[in-house]
């Protein structure tokens, strides 16, 4: 962090020189780090990660927000987006306040671990990559296995004329093994991970018997029937649960889009939208959690936002402007993908929260249908309320019991009738974050954290 | 034409760095202008730019028992101390990695002579009045009109110089340009009472063109009519018409490892020669296609671009190959290194190390005629105008995902909108079994470049389809 508070005295100077022509002027210096190891049976590659850094200005201007910025800290550079961000707001950007409330919080923070990165050599990560592989690749008829285990550092100071001043550190590491089973051209895999924020701690989750187990999976699938079609009772294992709080109901949450009047949920906000068993969270500040964060890039400290709570609509995700329509406050969803990317309201940590019912009784209540596990991927429809979650696997359930392997499926359905759908929610001791990737569309992709415990609804399932 | 003196100026000061260096190197520079145009509606709710960015990724290949060491860091500290830091952080890495490659030799010299088309000559010159005048013209169709109206958009602008230089004393640089749209269009009125509808744009291109943009933004508002009015797909197996704007978030990432020498090594070759495709099928990877996002005169690795053939009447060619998997499997480069991939898109490349990938996957018109005869054809079915997402696994080449908006074909028109369930299937099965490109059976002619494939529309007997 030293080299970025080397640059607080020139930063506040260059907000000064901004100020007279605005009504408020913020910067966000970045730098970050990392490394990353590609192991497989035909390679292994260590690539340090790229040393992204740079700063970008935003100020408030005749036709709204503006920003300029680039990937170089020294002076001149710094002195050069400031005085081009002086040209580009002209003359006319002090007449009016932007929207909302300016954070005015002052706080340093860093990632704290019991056994952090930086105490792992690179010698002993790669160890660790090898052993993965070798798990996955000593059960039959697994040819190879792909694994992958990153870590990144990085650091950003938030400055504001409004008077904040934010600095943070968050390291993340995570690591995943994808068992791959080739037969007559044919390809099938199945993957385990684990990560989070924090240090060699968050690899705990890829175990022997986790790798092991989707490396038989990935053998079984090659021999796997069609998944089923059609509208039937579906169990979410935590990977699916988690991106479904994410992509199904968290970015309808997100408050920019109901601004926009693009989100079905903008209409639902303070009404019953789920069974009481269903509690939906968003937690910047939770502990380990991928997507956790000390301070939004507006300057707002994360935390704990109950999006559904037990069954009833909330609250949303708020950046200032959109706080100050609905008139709650900030929420500290406030990210950058990177200090050259624009900032959104976002998601940081998402989960169901974990109910009572056992995996053996909700196997036994949904009678036949389909365990969906494995998640891949999601995408949000804000507007529409419809839902998409790939998976890689499943299980069908037939006369309540589990009775076959299932090869991927993508769910599709309407968010709201899954949520009033909802019989069973699992428990604690089955709930787990999973480290993933958002985009807001297609682009800006950030860490954000996805979780849960098992859920058991209805929709439609189909191959995919 | 220049973004900036730095791209060129960082990639040769590393070299200088590296004279006398061991075992082959290249650096990767990129020199990079940002501009965005970021909409709330019809209203501009922020201007971005110039956000500027130079990088450079830099790589080395020493021999080390049976195959080599890469080495590979990136960074955008352009001090000698960042540069010195970076090639310091690649030697380190080197030590633990391991390649079965042997005597690797980069290229000496780069193309010349080659004019690929790769920059829309007015966003270079004016981007932040380009933009300014694209949004004007996307947004007149919206004007003085109630419904539908703009939700939200944003066009981005990148102008990107990219320098290559290596230890064999190759240097080159050109000019890039691409534009990404998003764009929202909300229809809520009328009197169906129902939700709101959305059609959702999102796509990149090298190029801005203002003069068609208005009339694709009234056929987008027709369709985010047609959303509100939409009901779910029936569950079947059924003849299904894909466009190529479907087809390209499946194909180029289903395609793209399978035909590579990335899949080779790793035990999951095609069998070349085999019939994988439709008799009717004629793929290609065209790396010089005017204004493909990928065309440039030479790969990220220098060796010359090329158009090539992946599948020739349905039976599979040889592999996409960069230098170090051709090296390893026996080929030579077929100039498919690239740094981004057809799925993954960052704006600035230089970060990331060169990989088997495919530039603009071509599948060559057939003779089933424009999209109305082609509907003729296929008599009924369901058009997919758009999914969620497809998510192509490029290992398994599973892919599908909801149907965002679709048509049913009935008596060989498009009837009522289509909107819920989900599509999918693989995109590519061994000899003999089915799959998406042995089941293209009808193959238009007319093509259109959208993304990373350019294609006509194509009809597929039969897919399977879930409704609830």
């Amino acid at each position: 962090m030293s080299e970025l508070t080397e640059l607080d005295d020139l930063l506040a100077r260059l907000l000064r020189r901004i100020e007279p022509r605005t009504r408020y002027a913020e910067v966000m210096a970045q730098v970050s780090s990392g490394e990353s190891i590609r192991h497989d049976r035909s390679s292994t590659v260590v690539q340090p990660g790229a040393e992204i850094r740079g700063a970008v200005f935003r100020a408030w201007g005749p036709r709204g927000w503006c920003e300029v910025g680039g990937s170089q800290l020294d002076p001149d550079a710094l002195e050069g987006y400031a005085t081009t961000l002086l040209d580009r707001l002209g003359y006319g950007g002090g007449a009016a306040d932007p929207p909302g409330v300016a954070a005015t919080t002052r706080g340093e923070a860093a990632t704290k671990s019991s056994r952090p990165i930086d105490e792992m050599t690179l010698s002993d990560r790669l160890d660790r990559a090898k052993s993965w592989y070798a798990w996955a690749t000593e059960v039959p008829g697994v040819k190879n296995a792909f694994v992958s285990l990153d870590c990144r550092s990085e650091s950003r100071l938030f400055c504001s004329t409004a008077g904040a001043r934010t600095l943070q550190t968050v390291d993340r590491i995570r690591g995943s093994v994808v068992a791959l089973a080739v037969e007559q051209g044919k390809v099938e895999y199945d993957y385990t991970g684990s990560g989070g924020t924090g240090g060699a701690e968050q690899l705990d989750g890829v175990t022997p018997e986790r790798v092991a187990h989707v490396a038989r999976e990935a053998v079984e699938l090659l021999q796997a029937p069609e998944a089923p079609s059609g509208k039937q009772r579906v169990l979410l294992d935590p990977s699916a649960a988690g991106t479904f709080a994410h992509e199904s109901f968290g970015h309808g949450a997100e408050a920019d889009q109901m601004v926009r009047m693009r989100s079905y949920l903008a209409p639902l906000l303070g009404t019953e939208v789920g069974p009481p068993e269903v509690t939906i969270v968003d937690d910047g500040s939770y502990a380990g959690g991928w997507g956790s964060i000390y301070f939004d890039d507006e300057g707002h400290r994360s935390g704990r936002t109950v999006l559904v709570d037990r069954g009833h609509f909330a609250s949303a995700l708020q950046d200032r402007e959109a706080a100050a329509l609905l008139g709650r406050p900030a929420t500290g969803n406030t990210r950058r993908a990177d200090c050259l990317s624009r900032p959104f309201v976002r998601m940081t940590n998402t989960f169901v929260e974990p109910g009572k019912m056992t995996f053996e009784e909700m196997v036994r209540e949904m009678g036949e249908g389909v365990v969906l596990e494995s998640c891949t991927s999601g995408v949000e429809d804000p507007l529409g309320g419809q839902m998409q979650i790939k998976v890689k696997k499943g299980h069908r359930v037939r006369g309540g019991e589990i009775v076959g392997i299932l090869p991927s499926m993508a769910l599709s359905g309407k968010v709201l009738e899954f949520l009033r759908a909802i019989r069973g929610v699992g428990p604690a001791e089955d709930f787990r974050m999973s480290p993933g990737f958002c985009g807001k569309g297609h682009t800006d992709l950030l860490p954000a954290g996805t979780g849960g415990s098992y859920l058991l609804s209805e929709a439609t399932v189909g191959p995919a | 034409m220049s973004a900036s003196p730095d791209a060129a100026e960082t990639a040769l000061r590393v070299a200088d760095q590296l004279k006398g260096g061991d075992g082959p190197w290249d650096v990767f520079g990129e020199s990079i202008r940002r501009y965005e145009l970021h909409l709330n509606g019809d209203r501009v709710e922020m201007l971005r730019g110039p956000i500027t960015v130079e990088g450079f990724g830099y790589r080395e290949i020493r021999p080390s028992g049976d195959g080599v060491r890469i080495g590979f860091a990136a960074s955008c500290d352009l001090t000698e101390r960042g540069i010195a830091r970076a090639v310091q952080a690649a030697t380190r890495a080197g030590e633990y990695a391991s390649f079965p490659a042997k005597g690797v030799e980069l290229p000496y010299e780069l193309p010349r002579g080659l004019n690929v088309e790769t920059v829309d000559p007015s966003l270079w010159g004016r981007p932040a009045e380009s933009i300014e005048a694209y949004v004007s013209a996307l947004l007149a169709p919206f004007s003085g009109r109630p419904d539908p109206v703009p939700s939200f958009g944003s066009v981005r602008v990148t102008l990107s110089e990219t320098t290559l230089a290596n230890s064999a004393g190759a240097f080159g640089r050109y000019p890039r340009t691409t534009a990404d749209l998003e764009f929202a269009i909300r229809a809520s009125g009328g009197p169906e009472g129902a939700p709101a509808g959305e059609y959702w744009v999102d796509r990149r291109s090298t190029r801005l063109d203002p003069a068609r943009i208005g009339a694709e933004a009234s056929a987008w508002a027709e369709k985010a009519k047609d959303a509100r009015r939409a009901a779910p797909a029936r569950s079947g197996s059924v003849p299904v018409v894909l466009p190529p704007e479907v087809l390209a978030d499946i194909l180029p990432t289903t395609l793209g490892f399978r035909f590579s020498a990335s899949a080779t090594l790793r035990g999951m070759s095609l069998p070349v020669g085999e019939l994988l495709g439709h008799p009717s099928l004629t793929l290609r990877d065209d790396g010089l296609l005017p204004f493909g996002l990928a065309s440039a005169p030479w790969d990220d690795e220098g060796t010359p671009r090329a158009c090539r053939t992946l599948l020739e009447a349905g039976r599979a060619a040889e592999p996409n190959a960069d230098l170090l998997h051709g090296n390893a499997t026996g080929r030579a480069s077929t100039g498919s290194a690239r740094r981004d991939t057809p799925m993954a898109k960052p704006w600035y490349r230089f970060p990331l190390a060169p990989s088997v990938q495919p530039s603009t996957i071509v599948l060559a018109p057939g003779g089933a005629g424009s999209d109305a005869e082609l509907l003729e054809s296929i008599g009924e079915g369901v058009w997919i105008e758009q999914l969620g997402q497809a998510f192509p696994d490029g290992v398994s080449t599973a892919f599908g995902g909801e149907i965002r908006l679709g048509y049913a074909i009935r008596g060989g028109r498009l009837a009522e909108p289509i909107r819920g369930g989900t599509v999918g299937g693989v995109a590519l099965a061994g000899p003999g079994q089915p799959s998406l490109l042995a089941s293209m059976e009808l193959i238009g002619r007319e093509p259109r470049l959208v993304e990373g494939l350019q294609a006509p529309t194509v009809g597929i007997r039969p897919l399977s389809i879930s409704g609830p």
